[in-house]
């Protein structure tokens, strides 16, 4: 069982089909969602919250139904929305408590908690102030810090970087990785900023009009790529292919002498200099890929062009 | 209170049980409304009536202010069914504005910042949220009210002679009925218009003019087509009558002409009231705005 179930989940909004037909299991410990604006990557967590219904299918969070079990689930998360959202004449620390209290810890441990959580963010000096008076950045961090309070089991964070400066954005990109090194709790975080995603998430859930477009583990897919390299050489090139093919790998020869190969784990870069050596072949240019998350989420938006040009 | 700890621990500790959750709303709510020297100061004022009450019990059951008054044979010292409808209706008029004041500060804070997307993310559902505010508001409205009167009534029970007090029961009841019928409904049309009405300056008028608005025209109404029916638009005619009619008082036609409505019709009126209120509560209070299209 994964945190998060997808069976064929559809939800439907003002008479628009916001999320369509959406199957799959998110194990992550951070599972980054992605997609274009419009996608449906903030209804999706609201579907998980239990604010929308779905008109069919359905969605599991821990193994729990998010439409019965709605209480049970927001018990379990910690939920930092995308806009302003906050309690302005109160102070931190109140707001805060306010919130873990309505998680269900008892006042005393509430307020521990509040002030625990507001020194964890980083607004331990300013927890006394009005949050209306915050910044920009504090408000974030506030948002954090209340999602926090009640240890939760997971942390959604939808868009956690919006409108930071980068000073603000690496601090929250690295709290938010501190909490995924701590292990006791999930990470959800939606974003539209792949850099957020690509240091934070060890799986992505992409979605597109409401479909999801890709969903894979960022480190795996990043494995299968690993080894795909480039060369341009000049000598014996047919000969040089050969050899290396010996050694297994896949490899294929185009005109102009270069190369393209899938090296098995085992093997080095430099023993294909080693090979070359033998052969009297140059390798001038060489480029081993990785994958980025970009690659991968570009690939998802293309592939499901593809598909919807040939559904057309 | 551990503040040295810097690093972040799961909780594992008590968790209270999910109908504690509405207390919680109810007790901020109730530490939001009286946090204003405003809601403090309406809340005074609402006391001075009350005092002039319970002096007025005092010197009805004392024997040498009653020998004064006999001999001038005035009848303003009887504590009977109509000195507590006088009682009920001073203290409940004073809760219009307590309720004006204090209904805006328990919503539209939550609306004015978006709270509500973070408050129901929380296990609390939105029955469960504008339950915990109606019962800050009612309670805050109780104090001034239902409390009161049932203070005089047991202050009377307690200075009259033996018997006035089984002879005068039904008195308690209408107090609680009556009281308990316009705060009802005070709270739900102080929740239900300040959910919609962000500026909270702004939505204390609107209340305001929810209740006496309708009853201007309701008069007009009533006036211009000869009929009784106009006044179900009149809030404190209706609730006069009710208030009549559960404590016993006779009624007194006044200006003339018979404006008396049935209690089934009034009945009918305020309830229809309170489901316009839930379903405005009902298309404001949500964690999302659904956008049509």
């Amino acid at each position: 069982m994964g945190i998060i179930d997808l069976d064929r989940l559809e939800v439907r909004l003002g008479g628009r089909t916001v999320l369509n037909g959406l199957t799959g299991e998110l194990r992550g410990n951070a599972i980054g969602l992605l997609g274009p604006n419009g996608a449906g990557k903030s209804t999706l967590i609201n579907t998980l919250l239990g604010f929308h219904l779905p008109s069919s299918g359905g969605a599991r969070v821990f193994g729990l139904d998010s439409r019965h079990d709605r209480a049970r689930i927001r018990q379990g998360i910690g939920y930092m929305p995308e806009n302003d959202s906050f309690i302005g004449n109160q102070s931190g620390v109140r707001f805060v408590r306010y919130m873990a209290e309505l998680a269900g810890l008892p006042p005393a441990e509430a307020l521990e908690r509040a002030h625990e959580a507001l020194f964890y963010v980083g607004l331990g000096e300013v927890r006394y102030r009005k949050v209306s008076t915050y910044s920009l950045g504090m408000k974030q961090l506030i948002k954090l810090a209340q999602a926090l309070a009640h240890g939760p089991k997971l942390l959604i964070l939808d868009e956690p970087t919006n409108g930071l400066d980068p000073v603000a954005r690496q601090r929250m990109i690295q709290t938010i990785k501190e909490i995924r090194k701590a292990g006791s709790i999930r990470l959800l975080i939606s974003s539209h900023l792949l850099r957020d995603i690509d240091e934070t998430c060890d799986e992505v859930l992409i979605l597109r009009d409401g479909r999801i477009a890709a969903l894979c583990n960022i480190e795996e897919e990043r494995r299968s790529h690993r080894n795909f390299i480039e060369l341009e050489t000049a000598g014996a090139t047919e000969q040089f292919a050969v050899n290396v093919r010996a050694l297994g790998c896949e490899c294929a020869s185009f005109p102009g002498g270069r190369i393209k190969l899938v090296m098995p784990d085992r093997l080095e870069a430099r023993d294909l200099f080693v090979i070359a050596g033998e052969q009297g072949v140059q390798i001038r240019r060489m480029s081993q890929r990785r994958d980025s998350l970009e690659d991968i989420f570009l690939r998802a938006m293309d592939n499901e062009r593809q598909v919807a040009n040939v559904g057309l | 209170m551990s503040v040295y700890r810097h690093d972040y621990r799961a909780y594992s500790g008590r968790v209270t049980p999910m109908w504690a959750r509405v207390g919680v709303l109810v007790r901020y709510g109730l530490a939001e409304a009286w946090s204003s020297k405003i809601t403090i100061g309406l809340g005074l004022a609402a006391m001075i009536p009350f005092i002039i009450f319970l002096i007025q019990i005092y010197l009805a059951n004392n024997p040498a202010t009653r020998l004064l008054v006999s001999r001038n044979n005035l009848r303003f010292l009887d504590v009977d069914a109509e000195y507590f409808l006088r009682a009920l209706e001073a203290q409940c008029w004073f809760a219009l504005p307590l309720m004006s004041w204090v209904a805006p500060r328990l919503i539209t804070y939550d609306l004015a910042d978006n709270a509500l997307p973070i408050l129901l993310s929380h296990p609390v559902s939105r029955f469960g949220y504008v339950l915990g505010k109606f019962l800050a508001l009612f309670a805050s409205l109780a104090s001034v009210t239902v409390l009161p009167c049932l203070v005089l009534f047991v202050y009377q029970c307690d200075c009259a002679p033996p018997g006035w007090t089984m002879a005068n029961l039904p008195i308690a009841f209408g107090i609680v009925a009556g009281t308990t019928v316009w705060i009802t409904l005070l709270s739900m049309v102080g929740l239900a218009f300040s959910s919609w009405v962000k500026w909270r300056t702004l939505a204390t008028g609107v209340i305001f003019a929810a209740v006496l608005v309708p009853a201007g025209v309701g008069g007009i109404f009533s006036a211009v087509l000869r009929t009784r029916w106009g006044m179900l638009l009149n809030l404190p005619v209706m609730m006069t009558q009710l208030w009549q009619r559960l404590l016993g008082v006779p009624e007194v036609v006044r200006t003339g002409r018979d404006w008396s409505l049935p209690s089934a019709a009034i009945l009918a009126m305020l309830i229809a009231a309170c489901l316009v209120c839930a379903a405005m509560l009902h298309a404001r209070i949500r964690a999302r705005e659904v956008v049509r299209g």
